[in-house]
């Protein structure tokens, strides 16, 4: 009796083992390959967690640094580019108005000098009028003596061209100084008209 | 079987066994975190030759070589990533947020590199570490910028009307602790998994129509699908670098100020 209670213990134990093994191997065989493996998972942390250390404490500070002393370089070259364009927009500026200064200036010279010869000028003119007046009134004065010396002698010789026909006429003397009067009269109303 | 030098059992499409350490081991060295060992190491020997790269002209202080490759990489994520979501005020954070690009692109790579032809992020594991990281390093940002108000700050913003706030705060906690790293880890996996999938199929049917006298005509369109789709994935490694980090990034600067 305890002999065949000890087979069939021996064989549910066999049948035990048996349907635990079917068991693991079908959980094997339905095992998801989808969900990660801790294996996989260990290994990537310690890796990457490894990558971010180096990258943050030696890797990277070699990379950067370079880099940020080109940024550096180049800000201050594009500042020092920047100043020297300020200087040159105010050079520019200050020639330009000092080009504009010394054209007005010079606009103002040649205003000032063109003035001055318009003075000049007119002055010279006036002058040149006055003296032209004077000229010419010089020569009318002349040539009213001339006209009165020409009127005077013409007077006498007619009176005593028209005295000596008259007195040749009537025979006898005539009163020259009366008739020197009258040929005056006669002259001088005849230059009248 | 690690270095692909034979087609692998299609068993190893996403699980590869220990190259250490017995099988289901929580210390069992397999293909994944060897590409996750090479990452880190490539990364460092990438800088480390960078760094000590002359300079074109001591005068311009002009990089080249390696050394414009990795300013270029690291002025990409400073300011294509970092100044345009955070601002000047997370340069701080540059560190990290290279280390998640630097790592995430050379373990997605590793999908077209030869001999390797595996992802390390089309295995969940990388992205939920990555995520988690992510996830457990903006909390940190938020309480350091805001206290533990940083919590509630996180779960109704500022301005959001009290009437609201029974429905806003279970959405906000759940989008804000649940979500993220949920959705980073996952959006990195299943974009790399779905490329990696689609890489042996047509490797499996080109092997396939080599043999197949009369579907051997359909080879060349297989083929041709293979290079293109493997141009495909570089762009893929790339972009999913990117889009990481650029969330990171997002993370990082929304923990930093009550408003975000």
């Amino acid at each position: 009796m305890l002999a065949s209670i000890l087979v069939l213990a021996a064989e549910a134990s066999t049948t035990a083992a048996e349907l635990l093994d079917q068991a693991a191997g079908d959980a094997e065989a339905v095992k998801n390959p989808i969900l990660p493996t801790v294996n996989e998972m260990l290994y990537a942390a310690i890796f990457f967690i490894a990558l971010w250390t180096l990258m943050k404490f030696v890797l990277l500070p070699r990379i950067t640094s370079v880099m940020d002393g080109r940024t550096d370089k180049i800000r201050d070259d594009l500042a020092a580019a920047e100043a020297a364009e300020t200087e040159r927009v105010a050079k520019l500026a200050q020639y330009e108005a000092g080009l504009a200064g010394a054209r007005a200036e010079a606009v103002s010279i040649i205003e000032a000098t063109r003035a001055e010869g318009d003075a000049e000028r007119r002055m010279q003119i006036t002058a040149a009028e006055a003296e032209v007046a004077a000229a010419r009134a010089e020569a009318a004065a002349e040539i009213a003596d001339a006209k009165a010396r020409a009127r005077s002698e013409l007077t006498g010789s007619i009176t005593d061209i028209a005295v000596g026909a008259a007195e040749a006429v009537i025979q006898k003397p005539l009163d020259r100084a009366a008739q020197s009067r009258i040929v005056e009269d006669y002259v001088n109303s005849s230059g009248k008209n | 079987m690690i270095f692909g030098l034979e087609f692998p059992p299609i068993e190893n499409l996403v699980e590869w066994p220990n190259i250490f350490g017995p099988a289901d081991s929580w210390y069992g060295f397999n293909k994944i975190a060897l590409i996750n060992l090479v990452a880190l190491v490539a990364t460092a020997v990438l800088f480390l030759v960078a760094g000590r790269q002359k300079t074109l002209e001591p005068a311009t202080n002009a990089p080249k070589g390696s050394r414009n490759l990795v300013e270029s990489a690291v002025a990409f994520i400073r300011d294509g990533i970092i100044i345009e979501t955070i601002g000047p005020a997370g340069l701080r954070y540059l560190p990290f947020l290279a280390s998640l690009f630097f790592f995430i692109l050379i373990t997605n790579i590793f999908e077209v590199i030869p001999f390797f032809h595996m992802p390390g992020n089309a295995r969940m594991a990388g992205p939920a570490v990555l995520a988690l990281l992510t996830w457990a390093y903006f909390i940190a940002v938020g309480i350091k910028h805001q206290g533990l108000k940083y919590f509630w700050n996180s779960v109704a913003p500022p301005g959001v009307p009290k009437a609201l706030l029974p429905l806003v705060v279970p959405i906000e906690l759940l989008s804000t602790f649940i979500v993220r790293p949920f959705s980073l880890a996952v959006r990195l996996f299943a974009n790399m998994l779905a490329g990696h999938i689609l890489l042996v199929t047509f490797s499996v049917l080109c092997i396939t129509l080599w043999g197949a006298s009369l579907l051997l005509v359909v080879l060349p369109f297989s083929f041709v699908m293979l290079v293109g789709l493997t141009g495909f994935e570089i762009m893929v490694a790339f972009l999913q670098a990117y889009i990481f980090t650029i969330l990171a990034s997002v993370y990082i600067g929304s923990s930093m100020h009550a408003e975000h």
